[in-house]
């Protein structure tokens, strides 16, 4: 017990914030008590404990972390059999953790570096995994993809994570409905509205056959857009970031609502600032690798599973680089803080229209690839019809676990669409 | 002789008859230097004194003072009652307060100088620059004496009034261009106008209210906007369902009866404007009627008569006819400025010829914003596109109609989808109720890309034209 209760002290002493570590952490940490106590005495074995606790507390404490032994597996499967659905499959599991843990070691980053670097911290890290998975479509010049996956990541980020919070909150709160900041939600929703709006121009103005010159206006003006989305993206940073105590920022309401109300989750830093720094390259460069398998592995599971390119790009990859998120939306929700849960699925949703997709153009810009803003019919309306009925349906400011059980079923449908849907262009080639 | 806003210098030796003249207290202000004029006995120089009224600011403004006042002495030192220098007088006044007291008639010149280059080279694109120009400041004086005219006429024919003239400017060189025969142009300014007013306007005011008052976020009044907005989007629906139906091709006789749908669209759309605006006028003690922007601007600076109600009228015809005379080479020119310019007449219709006809009411949206005044803002901007897309474009039809012109509603589809699309997502965005600098940024930058997509936009039905020609 003496060796827990120094345990206990060394925690303290590493920089936490003096939050009074919970019971349930120190029990964890009892099996490695002597292997501590003994470091203590150490100097130069200090940093190896230091090295091995990181890697327990990043790699061995989330539950979600049993499947990343799939990442490594992809890869052997790789180069032992050509099987690529069995390829794609594993390597889509073993991203998901990764882009768990990547967005915790983001977390404990902000920690350190204050407020307003945090929340740009989120903002670019927040959707990594799309953008590390788009820009390796980008690469290998299948542009549909790309625009297809951020598209499907809008789209799951509206159907299927709020339906799913408001199904699981509604279910544990079932005796009445759930309230949230309306006030918030209709700005929010307005917002993504708008950088929609900013998107569907070139579709548009391509399929009314009024181009100047027939295919390249559109990409200039894809271009053109791009970059103009990406100031009002830079003004939206600065304007959320610049310290306004009101109900926009859903990031801040979260850090906020962390520090005030929760004392048995991240309360308190777990890992220390290098440590942080650390892990998030090594698990952007684990990502990376992995989504290198997984974007080449794309067409060849589509001929494996039988289904349609445009199916597992709209569907199945958001799926994976939405997980953290939806996980964590269904958490909050289901403790009564829809806030955040809103503020976690539209402003991602956000973020992907106003940062990622111009972002994308812009990289295929400099790659020479003609990336645009022109997602074919289709997905344009449905993009524009989701995002308009959903905005519509958060107007009232209250969620129970019917109104989750029809966007999960919106979402199935838009699902169904999609399996039967094949691209027009993919016809003419 | 009664007359509300004159203002005596002839000091006659009759005080009775003096009296009689100032019997109607007019809300002139008067400058000192009548004060020095001689021979008043006290009790006249008394009831000048009571006259003095309102905003010695304005006469300060009024950069026309030292005349009046050189005239004034003049007139004075003549001491004779005489009825035509008077008349001269008050000319010379009323030509003042119109055309030198606004610092934007620094642009008039534009105007004659258009019909020069006109008459003397055949250079379109500055015809076209120097005309459009040139409407700008007679744009702001339309309104001007249109607010004047409205002090004479009472609230309910001053708010017809301010309903019909609001836009006398975009339907002057919509009727030009029906007459040219270029229905294009009159449908895309039209619904340019529409896109300016929701876009440029709303995100202008917000963007210039929100820098002035960056610690908060403006508050509007939420009940009027919504309203306001909903009428809007009924409108913009109205209008659209000749177009859908053209082009999910399903008409009976293809051509023929979207044009016929048009037009008794079109007559339906008036009587629909009409009832709103019975409906406005009736019930002005409405207190979600946001956008009479007569009653709320009667605390602020113009709001004094500052000429007659004959000399209003007067202005009135002849503003307006010089308007017509400049739309004329306006809309002579805009052909031959697209192709010196380079680029497409959907860009100069659209985004060009929109800014001019609305500039007036742009200022006037910031200046307001700025002031913390939102819900007038956005009376003048939302109120302007009902207006437009409520009588503005039925009208033209029903003159097209008239005219025998094949003027319809089958905006092309990339033009209705951007109008469905703008101002559904503008009205969605103006629900809560607040704004601030960010909003008004993004509806900038929505208009630059709506602007930008004009510019590399092409009819089809042009290329069809130039084909079969």
């Amino acid at each position: 017990m003496e060796s827990v209760e120094k345990m206990d002290i060394e925690l303290n002493e590493q920089g936490l914030d003096g939050s009074p570590v919970c019971v349930k952490k120190m029990h964890l940490f009892e099996h490695i008590g002597p292997l501590a106590a003994s470091a203590q005495s150490y100097g130069p074995k200090r940093t190896h404990s230091r090295v091995l606790m990181s890697i327990y507390i990043v790699i061995f404490k989330a539950r979600i972390n049993v499947l990343v032994p799939f990442g490594p597996l992809a890869v052997v499967l790789h180069y032992l059999t050509g099987k690529h659905g069995w390829v794609f499959f594993f390597s889509l599991v073993g991203i998901v953790p990764l882009a768990e843990r990547l967005g915790y070691a983001t977390e404990q980053l902000a920690y350190y570096t204050g407020p307003t670097i945090g929340g740009l911290l989120n903002a670019t890290f927040g959707n990594a995994t799309e953008m590390i998975i788009s820009i390796y479509a980008l690469k290998n010049g299948m542009i549909r993809v790309v625009q297809q996956s951020l598209l499907g990541s809008i789209l799951s980020n509206m159907l299927l994570v709020l339906g799913c919070a408001f199904l699981s909150g509604g279910i544990v709160h079932s005796n009445k409905d759930q309230v949230f900041n309306k006030a918030a939600a209709v700005v929010n929703s307005g917002l993504l509205l708008m950088a929609v709006m900013g998107l569907m121009f070139p579709a548009v103005l391509h399929f009314t056959h009024s181009e100047v010159q027939y295919g390249k206006s559109e990409v200039a003006l894809s271009r053109f857009s791009s970059c103009v989305m990406l100031v009002a993206y830079a003004s939206y940073l600065f304007f959320q970031l610049k310290g306004r105590h009101n109900l926009y920022s859903p990031i801040d309401e979260e850090e906020n609502q962390n520090d005030d109300v929760d004392s048995d989750e991240e309360d308190a830093p777990e890992i220390t600032l290098w440590e942080s720094i650390a892990w998030l390259a090594v698990l952007t460069a684990w990502v990376s690798i992995l989504s290198g398998y997984l974007v080449d592995a794309i067409e060849g599971a589509s001929e494996a599973m039988s289904m349609p390119v445009a199916f597992i790009s709209v569907i199945l990859l958001p799926i994976v680089g939405n997980a953290a998120e939806h996980a964590s939306a269904i958490m909050f929700a289901m403790k009564d803080k829809l806030d955040i849960t809103l503020g976690v699925a539209i402003g991602s949703s956000t973020q992907i229209s106003m940062f990622l997709i111009p972002f994308c153009v812009v990289i295929g810009w400099i790659m020479g690839k003609e990336m645009d803003l022109n997602f074919q019919l289709f997905e344009t309306a449905s993009l524009f019809i989701t995002v308009l009925v959903v905005a519509f349906m958060l107007q009232e400011g209250t969620a129970n676990y019917f109104k989750g059980m029809m966007l999960i079923l919106c979402y199935l449908i838009v699902a169904a669409s999609f399996f039967e849907h094949i691209d027009p262009t993919v016809n003419d080639n | 002789m009664e007359n509300k806003g004159g203002r005596r210098l002839n000091v006659d030796t009759q005080p009775s008859y003096q009296l009689e003249m100032f019997e109607n207290k007019g809300h002139i202000s008067i400058s000192h230097s009548h004060l020095e004029m001689g021979k008043l006995d006290g009790q006249f120089e008394h009831e000048f004194e009571d006259e003095c009224c309102v905003g010695p600011s304005s006469l300060i403004r009024n950069n026309s003072s030292p005349e009046i006042e050189n005239h004034n002495e003049s007139f004075s030192n003549a001491g004779e009652k005489c009825s035509i220098s008077y008349m001269k007088y008050r000319a010379f006044r009323s030509l003042n307060i119109i055309l030198f007291s606004a610092k934007i008639n620094l642009l008039m010149p534009c105007g004659p100088a258009a019909i020069v280059v006109k008459c003397l080279t055949g250079q379109h694109g500055w015809v076209f620059l120097l005309s459009l120009l040139g409407v700008v400041p007679l744009a702001e004086r339309l309104g001007f004496v249109t607010e004047q005219l409205a002090f004479f006429t009472g609230p309910t024919v001053g708010g017809l009034l301010n309903a019909t003239f609001g836009n006398a400017t975009e339907l002057i060189i919509s009727i030009y261009a029906l007459k040219k025969g270029m229905i294009r142009v009159v449908q895309q300014s039209l619904l340019g106008s529409i896109l300016s007013n929701m876009l440029l306007v709303l995100g202008c005011a917000f963007f210039c209210g929100g820098i002035v008052y960056n610690k908060k976020d403006q508050v509007f009044n939420k009940a009027a906007v919504t309203v306001n907005s909903g009428l809007l989007l009924m409108a913009v629906m109205g209008l659209l369902f000749p177009a859908v139906l053209h082009f999910t091709h399903t008409e009976i006789h293809l051509g023929k009866s979207e044009l016929a749908l048009s037009r008794f669209s079109s007559c339906v759309m008036l009587v629909a404007y009409t009832s709103y605006i019975i409906f406005q006028l009736r019930g002005q003690n409405r207190s979600y009627d946001g956008d009479t922007e007569h009653g709320e601007s009667q605390k602020d600076e113009d709001e004094e008569v500052q000429i007659s109600k004959g000399e209003a009228i007067f202005w009135l015809a002849i503003v307006t006819i010089w308007i017509s005379v400049l739309s004329e080479y306006l809309v002579d020119a805009i052909e031959g400025a697209s192709k010196a310019w380079n680029m497409p007449i959907a860009f100069i219709s659209v985004i060009l010829l929109p800014i001019v006809g609305n500039a007036a009411e742009h200022a006037s949206a910031i200046m307001f914003a700025m002031k913390d005044k939102l819900d007038i803002s956005l009376g003048v901007a939302i109120g302007s596109s009902t207006q437009i897309s409520m009588f503005g474009i039925p009208f033209c039809v029903v003159i097209g109609w008239i005219m025998e012109r094949h003027m319809d509603l089958n905006f092309q589809l990339f033009e209705t989808a951007a109008l469905f699309i703008t101002v559904l997502v503008v009205a969605f965005m103006l629900q809560d109720g607040t704004s601030n600098y960010f909003k008004g940024v993004m509806l900038i930058l929505s208009y630059i890309i709506v602007a930008a997509s004009f510019y590399v936009h092409v009819d089809p039905t042009s290329e069809e034209n130039s084909h079969r020609n």
